[in-house]
């Protein structure tokens, strides 16, 4: 194990982090089309959120029917509970459990 | 500034706990899937005081095992990370204007933290040491959350398979919160069309090209006036 090429890798990310972070409150003087801005600020979120999904079922790596079956049961989980309640941490947890329950305790 | 500094903890405090509800779990999540590098277990809250962003963290442990470039990881973190560039915008006038409170209010700003910024009245934009405390609040559960994951993992050899979801599951609630308040419903198509393209063509850039798609469409978009939906 490399701790220094991990190091790095963290640096490189937490300067990426703060960039994205301070870009508005340093370079906004300077802008003067707030519209774009705006929409930028309105659409690119949802969308990013979209791929955000997308990657994370890639990387739940569905290789089988079983899977694919409990990474399917375990979304419906979290939409409807999160529907119903409305409580993020509720939504994540049980949604989790029953994921992970089916890959620890039924072996899919 | 006429609270008092106990008060200011206090109400930090009790505005910040569905927020430790939230980030300890997941940051247990980040430290057992992070010790699956094989890495010693005090690297994991360190990234999570140095990076403090959840999702990136989660992308690292992916970047890590594939052993991408610093490059990369500074692109890859950068995009991921791009809608905290709006963020900002409407917390500027409520942010003290200089020192060292400010730049730490601004590294803190995580989507729960600017939830719970902007959910205060704008009175509070003169009490710079209420938000100094709930940024602080959040970045500490956050940590701690990565430590306890991490160590628990190489302590008690806590088995981390399906943990993965917990990231599929909190985007899948931001992705609801978001449809929730939004009026511009047909990106969202959009952005699956962006997702499936990027996920054929390129499967070994896949975040990078369909952020990238996502990118154009909004410019392209926007240049046209058509974001009225």
């Amino acid at each position: 194990m490399d701790n220094f090429y991990l190091l790095g890798i963290f640096a490189a990310m937490s300067l990426a982090t703060m960039l994205t972070r301070s870009l508005p409150f340093v370079a906004l003087a300077k802008v003067k089309n707030h519209s774009t801005l705006d929409q930028f600020g309105r659409l690119l979120p949802p969308m990013i959120m979209v791929v955000l999904v997308c990657f994370g079922l890639v990387s739940l790596e569905i290789e089988s029917i079983d899977r694919g079956g409990l990474s399917a049961l375990s979304f419906v989980v979290v939409i409807v509970l999160h529907a119903y309640f409305r409580n993020p941490l509720l939504s994540i947890l049980v949604g989790t459990g029953v994921y992970v329950i089916g890959i620890q305790g039924f072996g899919l | 500034m006429t609270h008092p500094t106990a008060s200011d903890f206090w109400e930090a405090l009790r505005d910040s706990a569905p927020v430790m509800f939230g980030y300890i779990p997941l940051g247990m999540a980040f430290g057992v899937l992070f010790q699956s590098l094989g890495y010693h277990w005090l690297f994991a809250p360190l990234a999570g005081v140095i990076i403090y962003a959840g999702s990136a963290q989660f992308m690292s442990v992916g970047l890590l095992a594939t052993g991408v470039s610093y490059t990369e990881a500074f692109i890859a973190t950068l995009l991921l990370n791009s809608r905290h560039v709006f963020y900002g915008l409407s917390v500027l006038n409520r942010y003290p204007k200089q020192g060292l409170a400010r730049w730490y209010l601004i590294f803190g700003l995580t989507d729960e933290t600017y939830s719970l910024i902007t959910a205060k009245p704008p009175e509070f934009s003169k009490n710079s040491r209420y938000f100094v405390y709930l940024t602080g609040l959040n970045h500490s559960y956050w940590v701690i959350g990565c430590g306890l994951g991490a160590s628990l993992q190489s302590f008690f050899a806590f088995d981390s398979r399906g943990f993965e979801f917990a990231l599929v599951a909190l985007f899948l609630v931001l992705l609801i919160e978001q449809i929730r308040t939004m009026k511009e419903r047909w990106v969202i198509v959009f952005a699956v069309c962006a997702s499936i393209l990027a996920y054929v063509l390129i499967p070994n850039q896949f975040l990078l090209a369909a952020i990238g798609l996502c990118l154009i469409v909004v410019i392209v978009g926007a240049r046209r006036g058509e974001v009225d939906g």
